[in-house]
């Protein structure tokens, strides 16, 4: 049975050490069979994206084999992964913002046209006669007319290569290297390559304007541009990192048929993921990594999440949390009518009022960019609100310092924990004591700081959050996404908060580290820390809050309970119906 | 037993077996473990000393040797081609240093202070270009405090360097508080600050400042009063700037490690959103960071005229301040490392003067030397390629002897062919047609022998070419009436060992001589 099954894609016995001495894969065996939908599942720092950065050329690996369908190869670049038709669509998109989705999509393949665009050879022969007239000036009249007849015929011959001159060059090698030379000074044929586009695009259902700029697109949009672009360069096998990460439930659902539709058309598709949800609803067969090495290569009909969970995480799982009704006490902290602009001057926040009492959990939904990045960034100090006061206690912080607002007993979980929670090339000590360093314990004496107490600190917090990945002294870019997570939790919950503020505090965290912030914040609260939780994730938000509201554009739309709600009418209110309308919209 | 491993640990950069490696980190963590339990002094000590088993410690230190050995072979084949004797001129180069240290010294002072400023605003995420400007500024003020007023022993020099610390620090502030509030790119500004002080302290000298009296070639300032001048240290040149210079490293070493300035500095260089969040003011610290870096610089002016110009002259500094980037960027920013970099640029200076009278090499070579020394740290990518490369040929060996070799013996004669055509490049009288057969061979071998390297088969092929190109130019060169059985024998050997290796490679049924 098992060599009628033709596979598109085998790894076998991959072993990838980064150096720093993280052993990402061991001894990995993938075996991916031709049209299927392949799920890659673990932990963050679990070595699914390692594998298939070295499937795709990315990094490269210290053993092992690569077979795309049945040829054997050594990727040394993306490119010659792309040429035996693999394409990936990164976590992070691989993007360029200000050009538009064609440039993007032909970028590094860009096309000379065959037939030149009128406009283009209109440009070059204008720039030509412009350059003939001033050279009239500088040349006598008889190198003048050799020059000019020179600079035309060159002209003609790379805008309109005739017959004769490509049958001249018989031999296939010198035309494809006289074509490559001729290619890079010829205009560029955007118009084909926009119409290839839009084909692919209705082909596929990926509707897209091919002439819309990257930068004016929403992130589900730049997703498809990333899956148009593997498609344009003719990839049947999809590889997608963490696709869902980015997208509202709408968007992920919008994803799901078109990968649907890959698979009916033939295409095979892996599918790196670390929630249980997205390959049960999609995958034919699951493979689970754990610490680098394959745990098991399962059929979706013959697993359940549970039995995935206990895999993925090595223990069984328990997906609620546990949690004590709240005790809320006195208001911790007060937002009147806050507005506030981006660094565009563009209103983002339009005027919200909401308390956060001690003890309580307060839960703000949304689909991001609706305002919660910059509303967090003005609680925190980091962004002057253009009107409205904040209090926290009966400080007034509205427009302070970072630092005012956090001696104000503010602490802060930012929502990019590489751009705004850590120093990567920090150590482990030093990014936990950041923020703090400045006063006693970690100073000796005024402007001294006391490097003792930093490590003593810093091996209490490793273990009592039990960060894995080194000791204090190593660096904090060698920690996984889930460590340096816990590592940001930690450092902001040793300051003692009266307030908390958590943005996406478990963004891109696998479903043990999930659980472990999860359990800490409740435990927080329950000592009577107020928390200001910000989520895209609606799942995350009705299991922590205590109340609910919702912001859209900027504004609240929504005020809950999360026993009175359900995941629909959050996701309607999330999307900009208010309450009311809800029937008309259905209905449309 | 630790410094044999430190010894290996070092050869194994070339060697690259990781077991020593992690062994003397094993031995490291034994030792931080043990630290703990010691009383405090020693414990510092000991800790500190762990830091020298880390790999991080190791790492910039082997590629900088490594790229002084590189750099000195290259700088060696290029004294060959022009006709001198490189044994000759290194020998002199390394005796004339050692036997006169002082002046080694004497020549890495100010490269000290020029180090540390670009170091420690490198630190904060910064690149000051400006330190030339700021020294200038900083000798400027030095040289007019030392003439104007008097002050005893002892306190004058230290007057003296202060304010010219100080006037330093302002020309660094300044660009600062720019960047700082207005977001005015700092590449920018203190390289134009720069020159603006430049023609400022020139104009200075020229004008109200200069020197009552005869007619002067050079405009200068009046000699600073002796109680101003730092006292001579060693030998003729060595002046007590150099000790200052120490103390600096010190000092900036305390800084950016142990105080919260640097700590913050540090957060605010390598992550400036991170840094702001966690509640630091990035916009002092930017400004702070050239201002310390100004002073620094004003210093390195400052000790210079106190030491050794005793005034100032117009453009004595031959860009010292410049110098200041190329010591950081081998220092790999680091404070001991600006030091020993410092010293190495010191003794190359002092050295080039020896090589320059006894091997009559121009002294502008050390200026080469310097520049491919940098070059090579700087482009750790090429300097990885070829390890990596390397460490694949000793691999490839270990399993196949024949093409190993094969491909060895023609690089060698790639080698020896783009040596070889150089110098006939310099036949002039050979005509046009010559030296254009003997440059296109030249690049033709280089090629060739990079491509080999690469472990490519068709490096073959031009090597094939090139042997061609030796033929051709031996029969233009006996239309010349020249001596060319020498060009037909590089041609010959060339040709017949690229044949050999293309039959090598084909018969291994691949395109590519791939070891594994």
């Amino acid at each position: 049975m098992e060599h009628d099954i033709k596979y598109a894609v085998e790894l076998i016995g991959i072993n990838k050490t980064f150096p720093g001495g993280v052993q990402a894969n061991r001894d990995v065996t993938l075996k991916i069979r031709e049209g299927e939908v392949h799920g890659l599942l673990g932990e963050n720092g679990a070595g699914k994206s390692t594998i298939m950065n070295i499937l795709y050329g990315f990094l490269s690996k210290d053993s092992g084999r690569i077979i795309i369908r049945g040829e054997e190869v050594e990727p040394k670049s993306p490119q010659d992964a792309i040429d035996r038709g693999v394409g990936m669509v990164h976590q992070h998109f691989k993007l360029i913002p200000p050009l538009t989705v064609t440039e993007n999509v032909i970028l590094g393949l860009e096309p000379s046209s065959k037939k030149p665009d009128r406009n283009n050879s209109l440009a070059v022969i204008t720039a030509t006669l412009l350059a003939l007239f001033v050279l009239s000036f500088f040349l006598p009249p008889f190198e003048f007319l050799i020059t000019a007849a020179l600079l035309l015929a060159a002209i003609v011959l790379i805008l309109y290569p005739p017959r004769v001159f490509e049958n001249l060059m018989a031999s296939t090698r010198f035309r494809a290297a006289f074509e490559k030379l001729v290619s890079d000074v010829r205009p560029l044929g955007f118009d084909d390559a926009a119409k290839k586009i839009q084909q692919i695009a209705n082909e596929n259902g990926l509707a897209v304007d091919p002439y819309a700029k990257v930068e004016n697109l929403s992130v589900g949009l730049q997703q498809r541009v990333e899956v148009i672009k593997t498609l344009y360069r003719e990839a049947d096998i999809l590889i997608l990192d963490e696709p869902t990460s980015v997208l509202t439930p709408q968007e992920v659902d919008e994803l799901f048929v078109t990968l649907e539709a890959f698979k009916k058309s033939g295409k095979t598709i892996i599918l790196i993921t670390h929630k249980l949800r997205e390959p049960m609803a999609l995958c034919d067969r699951i493979s689970v990594l754990r610490d680098g090495v394959l745990v098991g290569t399962v059929k979706k009909d013959e697993t359940s999440a549970e039995e995935l969970a206990q895999m993925m995480v090595g223990r069984p799982v328990v997906f609620t949390v546990e949690k004590p009704p709240a005790t809320p006490g006195s208001i911790i902290l007060n937002v009147e009518n806050l507005k506030v602009k981006d660094h565009r001057g563009l209103p983002k926040v339009r005027g919200v009022s909401f308390q956060v009492r001690a003890g309580e959990i307060l839960g703000i939904a949304g689909v991001e960019g609706n305002g919660q990045t910059e509303l967090v960034e003005a609680l925190v100090g980091l962004r002057k609100p253009s009107d409205g006061t904040i209090l926290v206690g009966d400080i007034h912080t509205t427009g302070k310092s970072p630092r005012f607002v956090r001696e104000a007993g503010v602490s802060h979980i930012p929502e990019d924990r590489h751009r705004r929670g850590l120093i990567l090339p920090f150590t482990i000590e030093e990014n936990l004591t950041l923020g703090r360093h400045y006063r006693p314990p970690f100073i000796s004496r005024p402007g001294i700081l006391d490097l003792d107490k930093f490590r003593s600190v810093s091996s209490k917090l490793v273990n009592d959050y039990s960060i894995k990945g080194g000791g204090g002294g190593s660096l904090t870019s060698t920690l996984s996404g889930g460590n340096q997570q816990k590592l940001v939790v930690a450092r902001e919950l040793e300051s003692g908060p009266k307030l908390l503020v958590a943005a996406q505090p478990t963004r891109g965290l696998d479903v043990g580290a999930t659980e472990f912030i999860h359990k800490t914040l409740i435990s927080m609260r329950n000592q009577g820390v107020a928390i200001l939780l910000v989520s895209a994730e609606l799942d995350e938000i009705r299991t922590l809050a205590d109340h609910i509201i919702v912001m859209f554009d900027g504004r609240i739309v929504g005020e809950k309970r999360p026993e009175e709600t359900d995941a629909q009418e959050l996701g309607l209110l999330m999307a900009g119906h208010l309450e009311g309308e809800e029937s008309v919209e259905v209905v449309n | 037993m630790i410094e044999d491993n430190l010894q290996d640990n070092r050869d194994q950069s070339d060697g690259g077996q990781t077991g020593l490696r992690a062994n003397v980190e094993r031995i490291r963590l034994n030792l931080v473990e043990r630290a703990e339990e010691w009383p405090g002094p020693i414990k510092s000590i000991v800790l500190a000393f762990t830091k020298l088993l880390t790999w991080a410690f190791w790492k910039p230190l082997i590629w900088a040797l490594f790229s002084v050995v590189l750099a000195a072979i290259i700088s060696a084949i290029i004294m060959e081609i022009s006709g001198y004797n490189s044994l000759e001129a290194f020998s002199a180069l390394i005796f004339g240093a050692l036997t006169r240290f002082d002046r080694v010294l004497f020549e890495s002072t100010p490269l000290i202070f020029a180090g540390l400023s670009v170091a420690f605003v490198f630190k904060a995420g910064l690149f000051n270009i400006g330190a030339e400007g700021q020294l200038y500024m900083g000798s400027m003020a030095a040289a007019i405090l030392g003439y104007i007023i008097p002050l005893p022993y002892g306190i004058h020099p230290l007057v003296c360097l202060a304010t010219g610390a100080l006037a330093g620090a302002l020309w660094g502030f300044l660009p600062g508080l720019l960047k700082a509030y207005r977001g005015a790119h700092e590449v920018v500004t203190t390289m134009m600050l720069s020159y603006t002080a430049i023609l400022f302290t020139q104009w200075l000298a020229a004008g109200p400042l200069k020197e009552p009296g005869e007619f002067q070639w050079n405009a200068q300032t009046t000699l600073i009063l002796e109680t101003a001048q730092l006292p001579i240290l060693w030998g003729y040149y060595l002046h007590a700037g150099f000790l200052l210079a120490i103390v600096c490293v010190i000092g900036v070493a305390f800084v950016l490690n142990r105080t919260v300035l640097g700590f913050e500095m540090r957060a605010v260089g390598f992550n400036e959103a991170a840094a702001e969040t966690a509640g630091i003011d990035s916009k002092k610290n930017v400004a702070l960071a050239l201002g310390i870096g100004g002073g620094l610089a004003g210093l390195a002016g400052a000790s210079e005229i106190l030491g050794t110009h005793h005034r100032f002259y117009n453009s004595w500094s031959p860009g010292l301040g410049f110098e200041g980037i190329t010591v950081a960027v081998l220092g790999n920013n680091n404070p001991f490392g600006c030091l020993l970099a410092a010293i190495f640029f010191g003794f190359l200076k002092a050295g080039g003067n020896a090589m320059h009278q006894q091997a009559h090499v121009p002294i502008e070579m050390v200026g080469v030397m310097q520049g491919l020394v940098v070059l090579f740290v700087a482009a750790p990518r090429f300097i990885q390629w070829i390890a990596d490369q390397s460490l694949d040929y000793g691999k490839w060996f270990s399993v196949d002897k024949i093409r190993p070799i094969s491909f060895a013996l023609n690089m060698i004669i790639a080698l020896y062919g783009t040596y070889f055509s150089f110098i006939l490049l310099g036949e002039t009288q050979l005509g046009l047609m010559f030296i254009g057969i003997s440059a296109a061979v030249s690049i033709l071998s280089i090629a060739a022998f990079f491509m080999i390297f690469a472990r490519n088969s068709r490096g073959f092929i031009v090597s094939l070419i090139a042997s061609m190109c030796w033929f051709t130019l031996a029969a233009v060169g006996m239309g010349a009436g020249v001596d060319v059985s020498f060009m037909i024998l590089v041609g010959l050997v060339q040709a017949v060992l690229s044949v050999l290796a293309l039959l090598l490679v084909k018969g291994a049924g691949k395109s590519k001589g791939d070891g594994a």
